[in-house]
């Protein structure tokens, strides 16, 4: 019986969850929890808190996995962070594991998500993130960074810093097998929550391409005072 | 002398590759954090994140490694198992062994 009493909330909170589901089509639509998350002054003391649940598989720092498993979160933009929890939360990007862990049971109200979001964003980044196999000199990177001045700086912007005000997110740093997996999403269609204009604009992206135009962005610098001191730092709020 | 010598060495080799043994033999507990399962299923492997999500604290090895194993190979696809296959392949044969090992001490 006890289970029982503490399940019907929960599987009631799930459903409203999935019932306030903006209607498929917008990639961006907004509102509610999402916009009231923006606009609420940060605690960054909370969010430390609320961060630990997120910790066990982004780690302690927010680097993520190398390999790619789990992606660097650390000095990823505010507002790209909220709209992915939403959008998980919503049922508009399909990710099974970190699913229980972008409803309000486990990360809280609009100000928790507020807090930790801000947390995330001022967590240095690890020095060695996953690149791709080809290093400057190779005929790959050349390929891909032609690719990405023909169809990614305009909105990814040269350094890949993304686009803070249009949720376009910071790709530099970011684990190569990460992003090779979820560009292949957003153009086959398996991302659900990506911008239409980039599914239009790498529709023809061969794997090739695909794998040249990413290797290209691991291999462009972070700037160095949003990095970690050394692969080895640890966060000292979880020690 | 000489043969002396190399029955000592013999013998610090021996103690030697005993000890790396001792240090390599897997800590179930470190891998049940390293490879996220804490994460769902709470760190005393019994308050998982959500209600549908088993309690896995005490479960018999035997039955955990081949669910573990299906997961991950995908010939269990059912129910929830989704949210698991996604780390699944961060977790090889050994280590599944030794953090269902350490599960069924709980």
């Amino acid at each position: 019986m006890k289970s029982t009493k503490a399940k019907h909330p929960f599987i009631a909170l799930a459903i409203g969850a999935l019932l306030a589901a903006p209607a498929l089509g917008d990639w961006n639509e907004g509102g509610g929890e999402q916009d009231e998350a923006l606009h609420l002054t940060p605690d960054l003391e909370n969010g430390m808190d609320v961060y630990e649940v997120c910790a066990a598989c982004h780690l302690p720092e927010g680097w993520g996995m190398t390999e790619g498993t789990f992606p660097q979160l650390a000095g990823q933009h505010r507002a790209v962070l909220i709209k992915q929890m939403a959008d998980i939360r919503a049922g508009n990007r399909d990710n099974p594991t970190m699913y229980p862990f972008a409803l309000p049971k486990a990360i809280g109200d609009a100000q928790a998500l507020a807090d930790v979001v801000a947390y995330i964003e001022q967590l240095p980044m690890t020095p060695e993130w996953g690149k791709g196999p080809w290093p400057p000199g190779t005929l790959e990177y050349t390929k891909g960074e032609q690719l990405y001045k023909d169809n990614c700086v305009q909105c990814h912007s040269e350094t890949g810093m993304g686009d803070v005000e249009k949720f376009y997110p910071r790709i530099n740093g970011q684990h190569y097998n990460y992003m090779v997996r979820q560009f292949e999403w957003i153009r086959d269609g398996k991302r659900r929550n990506a911008n239409p204009e980039m599914v239009e604009q790498i529709k023809n992206f061969s794997n090739d391409d695909m794998l040249h135009v990413i290797n290209y962005i691991t291999h462009v610098p972070v700037p160095a005072d949003q990095l970690a001191e050394s692969v080895d730092w640890k966060n000292p709020d979880f020690d | 002398m000489k043969k002396h010598n190399s029955l000592i060495a013999v013998a610090l080799l021996a103690a030697g590759s005993f000890g790396s043994t001792q240090a390599l033999a897997l800590d179930g507990a470190a891998l049940y954090k390293s490879k996220t399962c804490i994460a769902c299923h709470g760190a005393d492997a019994k308050t998982p994140i959500m209600p549908n999500y088993p309690k896995i604290a005490g479960q018999n090895a035997a039955y955990a490694i081949q669910q573990m194993q299906d997961i991950k190979s995908g010939a269990r696809a059912n129910g929830l198992s989704a949210a698991m296959k996604g780390v699944m392949h961060l977790v090889s044969d050994e280590e599944i062994k030794a953090i269902a090992e350490w599960l069924e001490t709980l």
